[in-house]
């Protein structure tokens, strides 16, 4: 017969813990041992002794929920950095959560704000219509006499310059480019240098307020006869100033949005050079019809 | 037949065989708390010390859980932050506990006292189990303590820093010697 099991053989035989060769070779033994077989049945009385006087020590309720919530708070604890950055954002998103949560007060509020919202919303579309390029120009042009005046110098010029010719040469680009205005006969006609101008509401591009001055000035000259035009020509001068206020309109808004881009201002002066040409004709025309 | 076990254990892949897919947190603390709780209470003695240990050791879980072991030794390496804690925490009490010793028998006085029989009896065979379990010296005595609680013997060699081939026999020798000092105590045998 083999050597009788030691104690930790026998306790590791008896707690499953030896490997397939040793806890056959164990089994085999305590089966023709009668020793070991006595010190098993002694190990298997103390073992239930021992389970059993510990069993209260580890039967006892555990208080999950309450330890889950000292250790929740505890690692909350942990995480909080900066403890005021998260009070306000948490306070933030309570602030928003209790907007979504829809109660019938806050629901009849809700669609009280949304009518005042559809009303400034139609206000605002009317009145950014009523505000739109063509009613721009035309406020420019409206208030661009209040800021000329004409100096004594310039006046002097005018009368100089005289030949109606050159009017047919005129070219129509750039500020400079505005000689043929220059050669309205009528002393009337002030054209500003160097003039005292307030700064306007409306915020001109560059290059636009010489245009404005003379158009104002030619609006004042022909305004200023007192005579009035043919029905048939009246119609037709006041339909041409129309078209060419809503070119001028027209370019002046893409000259804003492109502002680096010199052919959008180009297009600009030249709707502005075809009002000054048209003006200047309904000017040379009233002053050459002029009764004597 | 034999061979056949070890052909199909050879024929697992290996993530299941070394099984170290580490556990989330939640699934931590719900899977081990409750061993970490008991083993904390049957050191400290107290259900109140043992939830601050539980607290302490699932803090530590949560700082280190990139470098805790997978779940396969989890519970050895929570048990051993366990014990480690709750050891610290009785020295800390020692104090307090000589203090408030006339105080703690005078409560446990009137605890037993109002008990029922039912309980009593269990007290008191919990008491009679805890001056045993007091007899017998460290590591025998946490080797008893968590092969109670169903660890195998690889889990108590890392939970107490022991040799793997230790355990059966430290645990025997624990075991008799509990017998031995239980019997005396309560005449139990």
């Amino acid at each position: 017969m083999k050597e009788c099991l030691g104690e930790e053989i026998l306790q590791a035989y008896f707690d499953g813990e030896l490997t397939g060769e040793r806890m056959e070779a164990a089994a085999l033994h305590l089966a023709g041992c009668r020793t070991c077989s006595a010190s098993l049945r002694e190990l298997e009385s103390e073992a239930d002794l021992l389970f059993s006087a510990l069993a209260p020590e580890f039967e006892a309720p555990v208080p999950t929920e309450r330890l889950q919530r000292r250790i929740n708070a505890a690692i909350t604890g942990l995480q909080v950095v900066s403890p005021a950055r998260h009070v306000s954002i948490s306070t933030w998103r309570d602030w928003l959560a209790s907007l979504l949560t829809l109660t019938p007060q806050r629901t009849f509020g809700y669609a009280g704000l949304a009518v005042v919202l559809a009303f400034a919303v139609i206000f605002a579309m009317t009145y950014r219509r009523s505000n739109s390029p063509v009613a721009t120009t035309q406020q420019i042009l409206g208030k661009a006499p209040v800021n000329v005046r004409p100096s004594p110098v310039d006046q002097q010029k005018q009368t100089d310059n005289s030949s109606p010719a050159d009017h047919d040469s005129a070219v129509a680009h750039a500020p400079k480019k505005l000689k043929p205005i220059r050669r309205n006969r009528t002393n009337t006609t002030p054209l500003p240098s160097n003039p005292v101008v307030a700064e306007n509401e409306v915020k001109l591009l560059p290059g636009e307020r010489s245009y404005l001055k003379t158009i104002a000035a030619l609006d004042n000259t022909i305004n200023s006869e007192k005579r009035t035009m043919r029905p048939a020509l009246q119609a037709e001068y006041e339909r041409n100033l129309a078209l060419v206020d809503r070119a001028i309109a027209a370019t002046r808004s893409a000259a804003k949005r492109n502002p680096n881009d010199p052919d959008a201002a180009d297009f600009m002066f030249a709707a502005y050079q075809s009002k000054v040409d048209l003006l200047n004709t309904i000017a040379d025309a009233r002053v050459y019809n002029r009764p004597r | 037949m034999n061979g056949q076990a070890s052909a199909f254990v050879d024929s697992m892949p290996n993530e299941i065989a070394t099984a170290a897919t580490p556990l989330s947190f939640d699934e931590a603390f719900t899977l081990h708390h409750r061993a970490v709780f008991r083993t904390a209470r049957s050191v400290v003695r107290d259900s109140g010390l043992a939830e601050d240990v539980t607290q302490e050791v699932f803090l530590r879980l949560y700082r280190n859980l990139d470098s805790t072991p997978g779940e396969e030794l989890l519970r050895a390496w929570l048990l051993r932050v366990t014990l480690n804690v709750a050891r610290n925490t009785l020295r800390g009490q020692s104090r307090s506990i000589a203090r408030d010793s006339e105080y703690q028998k005078k409560t446990d006085e009137a605890w037993f006292a109002s008990a029922p029989e039912e309980d009593y009896e269990r007290r008191v065979a919990l008491e009679e189990a805890r001056v045993a379990l007091d007899k017998i010296k460290e590591p025998m005595r946490s080797c008893l303590l968590l092969k109670q609680q169903g660890l195998s013997y690889r889990e108590i060699a890392t939970a107490l820093c022991l040799k793997e081939t230790n355990v059966g026999s430290l645990i025997a020798r624990g075991r008799k010697e509990f017998a031995r000092v239980y019997g005396k105590i309560g005449g139990r045998r």
